[in-house]
C-alpha cells in the first residue's frame, strides 16, 4: 500500500481554477479595504497577519479532524490550561521546559479526546465539547480563577513578539503549520488515510485499515498544531489566564466552514483554511477598526458564517444550471 | 395518519437516568444535610424546570439526528424578548419569548433541512448571531427589569397546590412534549426519521420538513425556558444561558435520548436534567468552587457518552445471544 491515493472530487478541475473561497477573500478584502478607513495600510495588514497567524495554527489542527469527519471544541479551553501550566512549571523549568509542559498538556487533551472518540465511537462534539468544559474547570481551579503573571523576559516574549529576519515568528509559524499540514495530506500515507477514513470509515474499514489508529492519530497531530499555537498564545499575554481564548475553536470552525471545508468529512484542503482564516482576521479587523459594538460584531460574524455556508451549498444547484445553460446553448 | 414508531431495543437505557438520579440525591443527602433543606430542594425544582425544558427541546433536535447548540443563545434572547414584550403589552406580552425561539428554532431548522447546512455550523452561527441580537436589543447586554415584578414574583414563589403557577406551566409544556411525542404524528415521524433516514423518504414524508419541525421544537422549548428564566429573575437577562447548550445536551443524553437518534422519552429526559441539576446545586453547597463543577459537568457529559456507548454493547451481547 504505498501509492494509496484517494480521488477527491474535482481534484482536477480545482487545479485549474481558483477556487470559489479564493475570490470570496479577495473580494472581501478589496471590498474593506474600499469602505474601512486606514485597513490597506503597510501596518495594517502585518496586523491582520498576526491576528490571522494563531487562528491559523490552530485552524490547521481543526482542518485535520474536520477532514477526519470529527470537531474539535476543546482547543479552547486546552490553550487557556497550557498557559497556566507554562506559568505554573517556569520557575522549576525554566523557559522553554515551561513551554513544553504546556505544549504537553494540550497534547494530553488532545489524545485524551482522540482516545475516546476513537475507541468507544463516542461523538466528536460531544467528548471534545465536555472536554472544552472540564478542561476549563480544571483551568480555573489550577489558576484559583484570576490569571497569574509570569516574569516578562525576552525570550519569554519572543515567541509571540520576536523577529526572524524582520518577519514576526508568528507568522513564520503559521506558514510553517500550512506548509506541514499541506504536506501531511497531500504527501503522507496517513494523511490519505484521513480522507478515506473522513469519506467512509466502514469502507475504509473493510479495506483493511485500522480507522481506530487513524483517528487517535488525526486528533494527537491536530493537537499538535494546537500545541504550538498555545506556546505563541502564552507568551503574547505573559501570563496564564484561565479565560484565554475561549472562542478559538469557534473561530477555527468557522474559518474553515468558510473557507468550503464540509464537516461531513473526507475533504479539505490547506488553501481552504488560508482563506478561511484571512476573511475572519479580516473581519475582526475591520470591526475594531471601524469601534462597531460587539453586537454587530457577532451579527456580523454569524452572518458571514450562515452566508457563505449556505452560498457553499447553492453553488451546486447554481453550477449545475449554468453547465446545463452553456450545453444547451452549445448544442443549438 | 398513524405512524408507527420503531420499538426501543433496550428500555433499560431509560432506568439509567432515575438511577442516577437517586445516587445523587443520596451521596449529597449524605455528605452534606443541608441539602435536603425543604429550601434547597425546592429551589432545585425551580431551577430544574429550566433545564428540563431545554433538554425537553433538545432531545426533539437528538431524536431526529441534529443537535443544536444555539439553545442557550435563545434563552438569552428570548428572555430579553419577553421582558421587553411584558414590559410593553402587559403579562401577555411574555409569550413573545417562545415565539421568538420559535423563530430561531425555524431558521435552525431551514438552514439544516432545507438547505442541508450540517447542525454543527448552522446552530454554531445562529449562536453567534442570536447573542449579537440580543446585545443588540439591550445596548450592549443591559438587563430588562420587569416593570410588574410583584406579578413576576407571584408566578414564581407563590405556590398554588405545592408549587408556583410558572413551574405549574413549565410542567404542562413537558407534558405536551411528551404527548407531541408519543400521540402526534410530528413526533412519530420526528422518531422515525432519527431511526432510518431512508425509510422516512420511502414512506413519502418530507424529510426536510420533518427536520424544520425538530429544529423549532426545540428553539421553542428554549424560549419556553427564556421566560422562566425571566418570571423567576424579574429581569430580562440577556447574557444569560451559556454552558446550558452543554447542560441540556449533558441532561437529554443522561435521560437516555440515543444520539444515533431515533429513541426518547420525555420523563427520562426530566429527570436526566434533575440530576444534572442536582449535581450543580449540591457541589455547590458542599462549598465546592464553580470551576470544580464545571469539571463534574464536562465529566457528566462525556461519561453519558461512555454509557451510550455501554448501552450499545450490551445491547448488541444481548441480541447476539438471543440468536
Amino acid at each position: 500500500m504505498t501509492a494509496l491515493t484517494v480521488p477527491m472530487k474535482q481534484s482536477i478541475k480545482n487545479r485549474f481554477i481558483p477556487p470559489a473561497s479564493a475570490w470570496l477573500t479577495l473580494t472581501v478584502f478589496v471590498l474593506f479595504a474600499l469602505a474601512v478607513p486606514r485597513f490597506a495600510t503597510f501596518g495594517n495588514i502585518e496586523n491582520v497577519l498576526r491576528i490571522a497567524s494563531i487562528l491559523c495554527i490552530v485552524a490547521c489542527g481543526q482542518a485535520i479532524v474536520l477532514i477526519l469527519g470529527g470537531i474539535e471544541f476543546s482547543f479552547g479551553s486546552s490553550v487557556a490550561l497550557a498557559s497556566i501550566m507554562t506559568v505554573l512549571t517556569l520557575p522549576d523549568l525554566g523557559i522553554a521546559g515551561g513551554f513544553a509542559a504546556g505544549a504537553a498538556v494540550v497534547l494530553l487533551v488532545g489524545a485524551l479526546n482522540g482516545a475516546l472518540i476513537a475507541r468507544f465511537d463516542l461523538p466528536p462534539f460531544l467528548v471534545t465539547l465536555g472536554m472544552l468544559m472540564a478542561v476549563a474547570g480544571l483551568a480555573a481551579t489550577l489558576a484559583g480563577g484570576l490569571p497569574i503573571d509570569a516574569p516578562l523576559t525576552d525570550a519569554f516574549t519572543w515567541p509571540a513578539r520576536g523577529r526572524i529576519g524582520g518577519v514576526p515568528v508568528p507568522i513564520i509559524a503559521a506558514v510553517l503549520s500550512l506548509i506541514a499540514l499541506y504536506g501531511l495530506l497531500t504527501h503522507t500515507h496517513i494523511g490519505r488515510l484521513w480522507y478515506l477514513v473522513g469519506a467512509n470509515s466502514e469502507a475504509a474499514r473493510l479495506s483493511g485499515i485500522r480507522v481506530r489508529l487513524t483517528i487517535f492519530a488525526g486528533y494527537i497531530v491536530a493537537s499538535g498544531f494546537c500545541a504550538v499555537a498555545s506556546v505563541i498564545l502564552t507568551s503574547r499575554v505573559g501570563s496564564g489566564q484561565p479565560g484565554l481564548a475561549p472562542n478559538l475553536p469557534f473561530e477555527t470552525i468557522a474559518a474553515c466552514a468558510i473557507g468550503g471545508i464540509p464537516l461531513s468529512g473526507g475533504q479539505g484542503r490547506a488553501s481552504q483554511v488560508v482563506c478561511g482564516v484571512l476573511i475572519i482576521a479580516m473581519m475582526n479587523n475591520a470591526v475594531v477598526l471601524l469601534n462597531l459594538p460587539v453586537a454587530y460584531q457577532q451579527l456580523m460574524m454569524a452572518a458571514v458564517i450562515l452566508g457563505t455556508v449556505v452560498l457553499q451549498r447553492a453553488s451546486g444547484p447554481i453550477q449545475m444550471a449554468w453547465h446545463l445553460l452553456a450545453r444547451r446553448g452549445g448544442t443549438q | 395518519m398513524r405512524v408507527h414508531a420503531p420499538i426501543p431495543r433496550f428500555g433499560g437505557r431509560f432506568l439509567v437516568a432515575p438511577l442516577c438520579l437517586g445516587i445523587g440525591v443520596l451521596a449529597f443527602a449524605i455528605t452534606a444535610p443541608e441539602f435536603l433543606n425543604t429550601g434547597n430542594l425546592q429551589s432545585i425544582v425551580a431551577q430544574m424546570w429550566i433545564l428540563g425544558l431545554l433538554a425537553v427541546g433538545q432531545m426533539f433536535a437528538i431524536a431526529s439526528r441534529g443537535f443544536d447548540i444555539s439553545v442557550g443563545a435563545t434563552v438569552a434572547l428570548s428572555s430579553t424578548i419577553a421582558a421587553l414584550g411584558a414590559n410593553f403589552f402587559g403579562l401577555p406580552g411574555l409569550f413573545l419569548g417562545p415565539l421568538a425561539g420559535l423563530g430561531v428554532g425555524t431558521l435552525n431548522g431551514v438552514l439544516i433541512g432545507f438547505v442541508g447546512v450540517q447542525p454543527i455550523v448552522a446552530t454554531l452561527g445562529m449562536l453567534v448571531g442570536v447573542r449579537g441580537l440580543s446585545l443588540l436589543l439591550t445596548d450592549d447586554g443591559q438587563v430588562v427589569p420587569l416593570n410588574d415584578t410583584a406579578t413576576a414574583a407571584r408566578l414564581a414563589f407563590d405556590p398554588v397546590l405545592g408549587l408556583p403557577p410558572a413551574y405549574w406551566g413549565a410542567v404542562a409544556f413537558v407534558g405536551l412534549a411528551a404527548w407531541i411525542l408519543n400521540r402526534l404524528a410530528v413526533g412519530r415521524r420526528i422518531l422515525m426519521l432519527g431511526s432510518n433516514p431512508d425509510a422516512i423518504h420511502l414512506v413519502g414524508i418530507s424529510f426536510a420538513r420533518t427536520q424544520i419541525r425538530a429544529y423549532q421544537l426545540c428553539g421553542f422549548y428554549a424560549g419556553l425556558a427564556g421566560v422562566l428564566l425571566t418570571i423567576r429573575a424579574g429581569t430580562g437577562l440577556p447574557t444569560e444561558g451559556t454552558g446550558m447548550e452543554l447542560q441540556s445536551i449533558a441532561a437529554a443524553v443522561i435521560g437516555g435520548t440515543a444520539l444515533s437518534g431515533g429513541v426518547a422519552r420525555v420523563s427520562s429526559v426530566v429527570l436526566g436534567a434533575a440530576f444534572v441539576q442536582v449535581l450543580l446545586t449540591g457541589l455547590n453547597l458542599q462549598g465546592v468552587s464553580p470551576f470544580v463543577a464545571q469539571i463534574a459537568v464536562g465529566l457528566v457529559i462525556i461519561g453519558s457518552g461512555l454509557l451510550e456507548y455501554a448501552i450499545r454493547h450490551l445491547a448488541q451481547v444481548n441480541s447476539r445471544s438471543r440468536t
